[in-house]
């Protein structure tokens, strides 16, 4: 394996395909190591690219991307009438220092860690401490390893220490803990080898077993409210995970034996013996909790970070390739295994070795993957796929809610008919989150929902955006004396961040003439319109 | 290449056209049989079958209703009564369904895997244990699949109460559930507030984005999207069917007044319509303390609205095209907790099956004196499935291709359990 691989490593470098990373970092951009490696595995695979996007294709889908929101109108003519041909980097670089990038990868992260609901119950349901704490990582763009070793050093209380809140989700659950950090910053998965020894993979049970070791000792103390329930989260000296063999041989009764922490496919944790007599503390309504004079999770947050770990920079670098290009190359994204091999391997060590060379700066990494040509590619073409293998033609994913909920607001220029001072309306987004949350099964296939369409269709929570009311588009467009064309152009170019088809130029101008109906009516069903089609609905 | 596909087929065929790709341990969907050259209601040997699932939420129990044990340690308190088949007996607190017994086999030897709730609702949807890499189709997907109307306006997998959850699996969106409350009721944003001629303007007005959209853009999401809008139009042209309010002051009166009555004669009226699948969801039969309170007033519920669509099935000629199978997760504990409670068990229970594809007026299978253990002909979750996949005229062999898998529709090592198919 490895000297095949190598040999492929040789014949690829000797073609000029690529440079080792060291002599490559200084004389080009990453973005362009991306583009050939991607171009040389379509002539390998005889794959047809996609041609470039237009600037409209670009432009909703960088604002989507980096800021969670479309462009406005005035944003959206601006760039499209913009002859700089740089126009393209120099919105990027507006848009990677825009407050708003924080707080849409913030977003991202807190959606990857925690999904829609996650365990723990009502501690877990708001995050405002955690979110604020990431949106700050990502406003400093402080270094990915240093906030993960912060996240899995975590203690203290929920409702003061960001962090806290990921270890919330795992109260007296160590196996759901050592699955969760396997996943999510090693990229792995131990499900399978929690029952019996994996049936693919390498892992053993004793391996998953000696993951959860390290979250054995863990312990929490619930606090608060019935309006914020707050976790008190912190560590003992003692406490072992047993084990006891596969599920298939359980008998009732049957104890197991305890297992040594240790790291996944390394070494067993070397830990000082517990002193003789040693009596850990009482938890059972501790207000605080001392820390032990040895920490197995600082141990674990050490061993995840470190440089020599074999899975960390892969795991991130395959995450965040995949956030922007649909896609892992290693797929699915958390799925790092020999079984399961990347599409384009030296691609991958590449972008692993230069990310962790550039010291985790993930806001490096994305500046790279938006400029390169493959993400800028056109969403049009033959392939059927929401996010295609050989990374031919831009993928396909379904806004999130909040996404929508932003661009339903932008596109409507719903916020224009808040007073200034008044709180910003909520717009249903309990509805949103329940209609919208969730949109993919478990495979990342987009799953269409009858109930979202009847949302769309009949709630008055879409309604109250589309219906004209002062300062809003619908209300701009019903009294505006220009030209009937030009109401159509502006309803498209706010909405859906492009000019209209001749087709649709001419079809929406007739239905807005149509006589003997009020021109707010007509503009509700215009607006309308534009808001459930596919074209809304997706960052393509 | 051409194929006698109709128009619609063939639509939805290219829409969800997806690459074979096996990764790693987990298979990637291509929407299972979609690429099959036949059309698809052709594969099976019947046509226009119906299956109404009544789902005992919770898990029923076999001792107090199917398979009584009165005079054993294990028997409880209820009293068996003959049927209008010689030597069957059910609950006293069964009499209606009594009289309709020569409609139903009773299978006694059921022995499945799965003995707690999640587990036990997905493998009695799906027929198979659980897997990590497969998301099988539940019953009703597959059902829809094969005797489903692609152009019908109606819902061809209609759940009532939120029990099943496997959904369509690898069938992909065009077999998802639709679900509806436990009565009956639709779903929130229901009644639209545009009138029909703005909703007529408004969706031409968005056929011309996405004709304009789709020329260009291929992928399947957009096409699931357009799916799900002219399902969700489609259904308002005929929502009228559910709403029973008209029928149901008369219909209460024999179906009994109550949500799952209510949703036994809503089920009646959409298989008479032409849905495929219907599930009526029965709560709550998990009575780890109380069991007998639980299940007395949970059969007073159950025997007027069951007997009496058994009965409306049949008067409307309806019966021999509907397969009605009564099931839960799990079966409950012979013995007695000291709660009066049944716990969960799987290793000897009771299921039953009535009308379309199967016999009527028999027992099949066997428990012990106290109905510990299955004496004969244990049957399976698999084997159970394959029955009714043959019953319907569906082989349990059909398969569909999951990433490089064939997968069957019941289990490659499941028997149709062929005494009771007629």
């Amino acid at each position: 394996m490895f000297s095949l691989r190598h040999l492929l490593l040789l014949s690829a470098a000797s073609l000029g395909l690529f440079l080792p990373a060291s002599v490559r970092a200084d004389e080009k951009p990453f973005r362009q190591t991306i583009d050939q490696e991607i171009r040389a595995a379509w002539q390998r695979e005889n794959v047809k690219p996609a041609p470039r996007s237009s600037d409209a294709e670009f432009l909703r889908r960088i604002y989507l991307d980096l800021v969670g929101n479309i462009p406005t109108y005035e944003e959206t003519q601006q760039f499209l009438q913009d002859a700089d041909e740089h126009k393209r980097a120099k919105l990027i670089d507006r848009l990677l220092d825009d407050p708003r990038f924080a707080r849409q990868q913030a977003a991202y992260w807190d959606l990857t860690i925690f999904g829609r609901s996650p365990p723990g119950g009502e501690v877990t349901r708001r995050r405002d401490v955690f979110q604020k704490w990431l949106e700050d990582k990502f406003a400093k763009n402080e270094p990915y390893d240093v906030w993960v070793k912060e996240i899995l050093n975590a203690e203290g209380s929920t409702a003061e220490v960001g962090p806290a809140m990921f270890y919330a989700q795992f109260r007296n659950q160590p196996e759901e803990a050592a699955m969760a950090v396997s996943r999510l910053f090693l990229g792995t998965q131990l499900q399978c080898a929690r029952c019996h020894d994996h049936p693919f993979d390498k892992w053993q049970q004793l391996d998953f077993y000696g993951m959860a070791g390290f979250f054995a000792r863990l312990v929490f103390v619930e606090s608060g409210n019935a309006n914020q329930r707050v976790m008190l989260v912190g560590e003992k000296r003692t406490g072992e995970v047993m084990f006891s063999g596969p599920v298939t041989e359980q008998v009732p009764g049957k104890k197991g034996t305890p297992v040594k922490a240790k790291f996944l496919g390394g070494t067993p944790l070397d830990e000082p013996a517990i002193p003789a007599g040693f009596k850990d503390f009482e938890i059972k309504g501790a207000k605080a909790i001392p820390k032990p004079d040895f920490s197995r999770k600082e141990k674990l947050a050490e061993w995840v970070v470190a440089p020599e770990n074999p899975y960390f920079a892969k795991a991130v670098a395959n995450r965040v390739w995949a956030q922007y290009m649909g896609r892992g190359l290693v797929h699915l994204v958390d799925n790092l295994s020999d079984k399961n091999p990347p599409s384009h391997p030296e691609l991958f060590d590449l972008l692993s070795q230069e990310l962790k060379a550039k010291k985790y700066d993930l806001k490096w990494l994305v500046r790279e993957l938006v400029n390169s040509e493959t993400y800028q590619l056109s969403g049009r073409g033959e392939s059927t796929d929401a996010a295609p293998r050989w990374f031919e033609r831009a993928r396909v994913r379904p806004l999130t809610a909040e996404e929508i909920m932003a661009s339903l607001r932008q596109a409507t220029l719903h916020d224009l008919t808040v007073k200034p001072g008044d709180k910003t309306p909520n717009v249903g987004s309990e509805y949103f989150m329940r209609y919208f949350g969730e949109p993919l099964n478990g495979r990342g296939d987009f799953q269409a929902s009858l109930n979202e369409h009847l949302f769309l269709n009949n709630s008055t929570n879409l309604r109250q955006m589309i219906q004209a009311k002062k300062g809003n588009l619908a209300d701009m467009l019903a009294t505006s004396k220009e030209p009937v064309e030009e109401r159509v152009e502006r309803l498209f170019l706010t909405a859906l961040n492009r000019q209209p088809r001749a087709v649709e130029k001419e079809r929406f101008a007739a239905h807005l003439n149509t006589a003997g109906q009020k021109p707010e009516v007509l503009v509700e069903e215009a607006i309308w319109a534009l808001l459930n089609s596919a074209e809304f609905r997706f960052n393509h | 290449m051409k194929s006698p596909c109709r128009v619609r087929e063939h639509l939805s065929r290219r829409a969800f056209l997806k690459a074979s790709l096996s990764v790693g341990g987990a298979a990637v969907a291509n929407w299972g049989g979609l690429f099959n050259s036949t059309s698809i209601a052709a594969e099976a040997k019947k046509q226009g079958m119906r299956c109404i699932l009544l789902w005992m939420n919770g898990g029923a129990s076999q001792i107090d209703t199917f398979d009584m044990k009165p005079g054993r340690p294990t028997g409880g308190p209820f009293r068996p009564i003959s049927t209008n088949v010689t030597g069957t007996q059910v609950c006293e607190y069964l009499p209606k369904l009594a009289q309709q017994t020569d409609k139903l086999a009773i299978i006694r030897s059921m022995v499945t895997s799965e003995p707690d709730h999640p587990g036990g609702i997905t493998s009695m949807h799906i027929g198979y244990r659980p897997e990590v890499t497969i998301a099988h189709p539940e019953l009703g997907a597959v059902i829809a699949k094969y005797h489903g109307k692609p152009d019908a306006d109606l819902p061809t997998f209609i759940r009532m109460g939120p029990t099943g959850n496997g959904g369509a699996g690898f069938l992909g969106p065009e077999y998802q559930p639709f679900s509806i409350g436990r009565d009956g009721r639709l779903p929130q944003f229901s009644d639209p507030y545009a009138s029909a001629e703005s909703e007529q303007r408004r969706g031409d007005l968005l056929r011309v984005i996405e004709d304009g959209f789709t020329q260009e853009n291929k992928a399947d999401p957009f096409g699931a999207h357009r799916l799900a809008k002219e399902k969700a139009w489609k259904l308002l042209k005929s929502k009228g069917i559910f709403d029973v309010t008209k029928d149901w002051p008369k219909a209460k009166e024999r179906y009994g007044d109550s949500d799952f009555g209510r949703g036994c004669f809503l089920a009646r009226k959409l298989v008479e319509a032409g849905v495929p699948f219907v599930e009526v969801g029965h709560d709550n039969y998990d009575s780890h303390a109380d069991n007998f309170v639980c299940h007395k007033a949970n059969m007073n519920q159950l025997d007027p609205a069951w007997s009496t669509l058994l009965l409306d099935l049949q008067e409307r000629g309806l019966l021999e095209k509907t397969l009605v199978v009564w099931m839960g997760e799990v079966g409950r504990t012979p013995y007695i907790n000291n709660r009066a409670g049944r716990d969960h068990y799987i290793r000897a229970w009771s299921i039953v099956l009535a009308g379309g594809g199967v016999k009527g007026g028999l027992t099949y299978g066997e428990t012990d004196i106290d109905g510990k253990t299955v004496k004969d002909k244990p049957v399976t979750e698999g084997d159970l499935f394959a029955t009714i996949y043959s019953a319907l005229g569906i082989s349990p062999r059909t398969k569909h291709m999951v990433g490089t898998r064939p997968i069957t529709v019941a289990p490659e090592r499941s028997v149709a359990v062929t005494d009771i198919l007629s």
